[in-house]
């Protein structure tokens, strides 16, 4: 135990984060690396990834909101202080898309009526669920539902926005590879710690179960709502492609092109990678995933 | 009727501030760009130049490029302190402005 | 030197959203802590201390970590109930301070030889101190900001401050330089503090009154935890560091008389 928490020490993450794929980067990315103009300049394009960087923004307060509230009932001085890096960390997360949303184009003054405006509101009933936990300073359900859940489907979405935009916007893509790395680390303690909590507090199960299958339901709500409203400006980006105004691009993830298939395909291939991660990670935690259909 | 204090600073800000060529003092707890901004404190036998005052704050030394004066307003970084240079007795001091 | 890169051109509000910022933190911590495990130098030696100094630094260590813990329960806890965004970002990197001292501070009763801090904490704890601590997470339970800022932020920090830069220019060199980090943060959290509380106080005047009997009841609690750390070190009142220079001068600025 003590073994597997000094992994996760401040003194191992201040030598992998900040000094390490961190090191010369601005706000995640490489300091000369700019949105395309193509995306820029095009108001539907635009829109969408403003859309879609307001659930990151909203994802990542909920996180930075559950970590820092979670230090006050973790059970150890290790626990806290891997708890302390990821609330860090959730405050980088939520600075860098933030300042995404400005560099797309949303003036300062009028962040929070876009996040408004944007927000899925799946995603806000998701984020309740889980704070509900943090704040009766239920420790176990909260680092299920925060380092299981919350940050299995961030991992999946962050990899499959990765894959979309590797090509097309390697600034956002380089971005994201830094959170991606973060949540490795938030995943691995979620299951390590927890796997240990569960066997000494087997009573617990059912609670935590319930949990799961609440903030799976909303997420793949969530998915939907999603998908449905970036159709348009996937054909778009089809378009553009085609008629050359783009260079042609291939985006693969979990085996299949997402720059050739309809947002429905997407959706499905998102929701079951993400819903068979939880599954697994349950199962090595010794919790069973429960199904929210 | 003539405050000689306010004649004097007028009589200062008439003459051309002095400029001054920062250098890295081996300040490390800002940015690197905004680091020879600021130097450590040496203590009692320690001095402020034209262009330096100290953070009643924090105690770091904020320092200028050019001279400072009365009404100039600085930032101390260290401790992230808005402040406005004032005249006490005779001497420059940093005064936080909330 | 271009003048982008001169602090004193920003205005009020870059100044703020800068010096609050993970970017900020990122880059500054970098300076003093790059190359330094658990906050030392590898370049940097033990000295034998005696059976008694080590002893003192085990009690005034434990000490630390009350402190220390405090401090990282109250800022996280904070965040949920911070005013603007920019705070919550601003006590993200405070948490991970607070928790990194910690650290380092548990490492360092481990190279002392102590096996199980927390009973050595326990054990070790001043009562003034851990009184201060549940006070102060009382402020963060009730989301009482102001209150908090103050207890927290100005005076805990004012207090550690002044001990660990005294202490850290009296220590033994490894102790000294992962004191000298936690300093380096510190100036940080506390001008956090006072300049959010001040600006507060501006808008609020009506505050001051209920701050100020918070004040006058952490007083005590915070002055006695200094006065036996003081004495832990071995040094006779008359030679101790000016705490009322340090902690008097920030609540004086803040229009506190005590």
């Amino acid at each position: 135990m003590a073994d597997f928490l000094s992994n996760y020490s401040i003194q191992r993450w201040l030598e992998s984060c900040p000094q390490g794929y961190l090191e010369d980067t601005v706000y995640g990315h490489r300091p000369d690396d700019h949105e395309p103009e193509s995306m820029l300049d095009n108001d539907l394009l635009r829109e969408s990834e403003i859309r879609s960087t307001v659930q990151l923004v909203a994802g990542e307060r909920c996180a930075l909101a559950a970590s820092s509230g979670l230090i006050n009932s973790a059970p150890d001085q290790a626990s806290k202080a891997f708890l302390a890096t990821q609330t860090l960390d959730e405050g980088r997360h939520v600075e860098i898309f933030t300042q995404r949303l400005y560099d797309l184009g949303v003036k300062p003054q009028d962040l929070e009526a876009t996040i408004t405006t944007y927000l899925n509101p799946h995603l806000a009933k998701f984020a309740e669920v889980l704070l509900e936990k943090v704040d009766k300073k239920d420790f176990v359900a909260g680092v299920v539902g925060q380092n299981i859940v919350l940050e299995g489907m961030a991992f999946s979405v962050f990899e499959m926005l990765q894959a979309t935009h590797t090509e097309t916007n390697p600034k956002f893509a380089h971005t994201l590879s830094g959170t991606i790395a973060d949540e490795r680390r938030h995943v691995g303690f979620g299951e390590n710690r927890i796997g240990e909590l569960i066997r000494r507090y087997p009573e617990r199960k059912a609670d935590v179960e319930r949990m799961q299958r609440d903030m799976s339901k909303h997420m793949l709500a969530t998915f939907h709502v999603a998908f449905s409203g970036s159709a348009a400006a996937n054909e778009e980006a089809k378009r553009q492609m085609e008629s050359g105004a783009r260079p042609k691009t291939k985006a693969v993830y979990q085996g299949v092109d997402l720059s050739a298939v309809s947002t429905e395909e997407m959706e499905k291939v998102l929701a079951s990678t993400v819903l068979g991660e939880f599954k697994t990670r349950l199962a090595r935690i010794g919790l069973e995933y429960q199904s929210p259909l | 009727m003539n405050d000689p204090l306010e004649s004097q600073r007028g009589g200062t800000e008439k003459r051309p501030r002095q400029v001054f060529e920062l250098d890295e003092t081996g300040f490390n707890e800002v940015p690197p760009r905004y680091r020879r901004f600021y130097r450590r404190w040496k203590g009692t036998a320690d001095s402020l130049a034209p262009n330096e005052v100290k953070c009643p704050v924090c105690k770091v030394v904020i320092r200028s490029r050019v001279e400072l004066r009365a009404g100039d307003r600085v930032y101390c970084m260290p401790c992230m302190s808005r402040l406005e240079v004032i005249e006490e007795n005779g001497e420059l001091v940093a005064k936080v402005l909330y | 030197m271009s003048g982008q890169d001169d602090p004193h051109q920003l205005d009020a509000s870059a100044f703020h959203r800068t010096v609050h910022s993970f970017e900020f933190w990122f880059e500054a911590v970098e300076g003093y802590l790059h190359g330094r495990e658990y906050g030392v130098s590898p370049a940097t030696q033990e000295v034998e201390l005696s059976e008694r100094q080590r002893e003192s630094l085990i009690t005034i260590l434990c000490n630390y970590c009350v402190g220390e813990t405090a401090a990282l329960d109250a800022s996280s806890g904070m965040i949920g109930f911070a005013p603007d965004r920019i705070s919550k970002i601003f006590l993200s990197t405070q948490v991970v301070d607070e928790g990194r001292h910690l650290e380092v501070m548990l490492h360092r009763l481990g190279q002392l030889g102590v096996r199980d801090p927390e009973a050595e904490i326990l054990q070790r704890a001043n009562r003034s101190l851990l009184k201060f601590k549940e006070r102060l997470l009382d402020f963060v339970h009730a989301s009482d900001w102001e209150a908090a800022v103050l207890a927290q932020n100005v005076i805990l920090e004012c207090m550690e401050y002044t001990v660990f830069r005294y202490h850290a220019a009296h220590a033994d060199p490894v102790t000294s330089e992962m004191l000298s980090g936690v300093v380096s943060d510190e100036r940080r959290h506390m001008g956090f503090g006072e300049n959010d509380l001040g600006r507060r106080l501006i808008v609020a005047p009506h505050a001051h009154e209920r701050l100020l009997k918070i004040k006058r009841e952490l007083d005590p609690l915070i002055l006695d935890t200094f006065s036996e750390t003081m004495g832990e070190l071995g040094i006779e009142p008359a030679s101790r560091p000016d705490l009322a220079n340090e902690y008097l001068g920030a609540v004086a600025r803040l229009g506190f008389q005590s």
